[in-house]
């Protein structure tokens, strides 16, 4: 085949595959993006599937508000998932540098230690953590839910800060000790800037497992006013009739914050993992 | 918001009480023949103990009660009656009439959505690896689903595959590719198929952005050096782009294994383990044990036995794959 025939079938055939997974992702978010926007007996008319929305409403959102109480939701999750995302930011700062930059013994048993945590069910620690909680007067509190995110998002976070560690040129840290740095000195004024992006990138990632999680904040919080976003939408899916535009709204708004997180700070995950991306 | 003052002065003292002593420790102004040898020992331990104690506190501690829950008659609907009750947790487990089902589910669910978004996102790690023009902004759209939560993916597909209203009737309809509605979630096989569309979905983007961060590692002589030699594209792939990404692929696949194994959310959003439990796996059923009928004894007893299964499974992977740096990605 000729070489040039070639190059370009090759050509089409990637950009087809680009334009499917763009389609796959896109898609489903239309659909449900439009469906927030929808009237009720729009939204559940089986005879006629409408794919824009005949009467454009903002009905749903204002429901959400004044009815579901949407605010409150908003606020708990933004206290519960900055805090954790602030905490497991500084936490993961210093185990990924003590994990990249040093050797010592049990080095390699932290590590197993921090797969294992990844094998625990999550709902194996939750139930006698219920308990715990219950007698540490924690039950029904966002601290209490802090701290079970905490835990469970930072054994990943850690691993990847030490990932971003180790991509940065130790003899840039020598330098500095050289010039009469101390080793925080030399940390914070030295490596930290230069690590701007993986520290963006992991508070983002732990906010972002904070603000989805659905099943501890189902079990720990209970009363109304303290719910999450995920957990204060999940009552509107009754057994006999859920509220599918309320939910669609709630749901495209509680992805607002992280969709735009995300997107700004893949680039960095992607740049940040990559070796040598920081010439020494 | 005082209390997120709170949570935050917290951890904000504890991590600056390190910083500060590590500050001083050979700081500049301090002759370096003072620094003791001990003290250098334990430094590296010192940056790792906030993780760790946050870790053996909410791991640790609630995995030993589970151990014991497991082992002991603990109903929170008879707060009374709590006593050891040896393995009879176990027994009434494997007399249970669904587990069997539950246990056949687990299998097709993981294997069936793992090798979905491992497939898939590798392939799009290779499309994106040249660069062209937008390639930032399409990796943001595409990855988007990595930010998304189960409950809204959950909601998504359930709303789409919805038997009267959803998308999907309509479309297969409007294409001639079905003749009549089918009620995805509440045909029992169908309703898992859902789960695992929905779980890949949300995958991709996980072994796309890991593999692809490798890929950019391999240096670009290597393949120079290989085509001088005349390769074709199928043996540059196996040749070399492969054996570099290998490491990548190992921890990511046992990662998103255990993962997924693990997450249920999905499930209970989708179709709550129905029609008749043929939707459930193991986690989402000892879920549904524990917090339907409060016997936290019988759901502890499943979770250790998950929890053994993971660590076979995870020490089985890594000897046959021949991998030792588990963890290291």
């Amino acid at each position: 085949m000729n070489p040039k025939i070639k190059k370009i079938l090759a050509g089409t055939g990637r950009f087809l595959l680009l334009t499917f997974y763009l389609l796959a992702v896109l898609l489903p978010i239309y659909w449900i993006s439009i469906t927030a926007f929808k009237t009720t007996p729009e939204i559940i008319n089986a005879q006629e599937l409408t794919y824009f929305p005949r009467t454009f409403t903002l009905d749903n959102f204002r429901e959400l508000f004044r009815m579901y109480n949407y605010g409150e939701m908003l606020k708990n999750s933004v206290i519960v998932s900055t805090s954790t995302g602030i905490c497991i930011t500084l936490l993961s700062i210093l185990g990924g540098y003590g994990l990249a930059r040093y050797k010592f013994r049990g080095k390699d048993t932290m590590l197993i230690f921090f797969l294992m945590t990844q094998m625990i069910p999550g709902i194996l620690v939750i139930i006698p953590l219920y308990i715990i909680l219950t007698q540490a007067g924690l039950i029904n509190t966002h601290f209490g839910l802090f701290l079970f995110y905490l835990a469970v998002n930072l054994p990943f976070c850690v691993i990847t800060m030490r990932s971003f560690f180790e991509r940065i040129p130790y003899s840039l840290e020598e330098a500095a000790r050289v010039d009469g740095c101390s080793k925080m000195r030399s940390l914070l004024e030295i490596v930290l800037p230069v690590m701007f992006p993986g520290i963006v990138a992991v508070f983002v990632f732990a906010f972002i497992g904070a603000w989805n999680e659905l099943i501890a904040g189902t079990i720990f919080i209970s009363s109304p006013d303290m719910w999450t976003i995920p957990v204060g939408l999940k009552s509107l899916i009754g057994k006999y009739e859920v509220k599918w535009g309320i939910l669609m709204a709630g749901g495209v708004l509680a992805l607002l914050p992280t969709a735009i997180m995300f997107a700004v700070m893949q680039k960095f995950v992607v740049d940040g993992l990559t070796a040598g991306a920081v010439k020494e | 918001m005082e209390k997120l003052i709170l949570y935050l002065v917290f951890l904000i003292v504890i991590c600056a009480g390190i910083f500060l002593w590590m500050h001083n420790r050979q700081g500049h102004f301090r002759p370096r023949i003072l620094t003791n040898n001990v003290k250098a020992k334990i430094e590296p331990y010192l940056f790792i103990l906030p993780v760790f104690i946050v870790l053996l506190l909410m791991f640790g501690n609630p995995l030993i009660n589970s151990f014991i829950l497991a082992f002991e008659n603990y109903k929170l609907s008879a707060p009374n009656d709590i006593r050891f009750n040896g393995v009879d947790n176990f027994v009434k487990l494997f007399s249970d009439s669904d587990i069997l089902l539950v246990i056949k589910n687990s299998f097709v669910y993981v294997f069936a959505s793992v090798a979905g978004q491992f497939l898939l996102g590798l392939t799009l790690a290779l499309a994106l690896k040249k660069n062209f023009r937008g390639r930032g902004i399409y990796q943001a759209i595409v990855f988007l689903p990595w930010a998304f939560s189960a409950f809204v993916t959950g909601l998504m597909f359930r709303w789409s595959f919805n038997g009267e209203y959803g998308v999907v009737n309509d479309l297969l309809l409007k294409f001639n590719l079905l003749t009549e509605r089918i009620a995805w979630l509440g045909t029992p096989g169908i309703s898992l198929l859902v789960v695992i569309l929905a779980m890949i979905w949300m995958g991709v983007p996980f072994f796309a952005i890991m593999n692809l961060a490798a890929l950019q590692s391999i240096p670009a002589e290597v393949y120079e050096a290989c085509e001088i030699d005349g390769c074709g594209i199928v043996k540059k792939f196996f040749k070399i782009t492969l054996p570099y990404i290998k490491p990548t692929i190992i921890t990511t696949l046992l990662l998103r294994t255990i993962w997924v194994f693990n997450s249920f959310d999905l499930i209970v959003v989708i179709t709550n383990g129905g029609p008749a439990s043929t939707s459930q796996t193991l986690p989402s059923y000892m879920y549904t044990r524990a917090f339907s009928s409060y016997d936290f004894g019988l759901a502890s007893a499943l979770g250790i036995i998950l929890l053994l299964v993971l660590v076979v499974y995870s020490v089985v992977f890594l000897s046959v794959t021949n991998y030792n740096k588990a963890g290291d990605f």
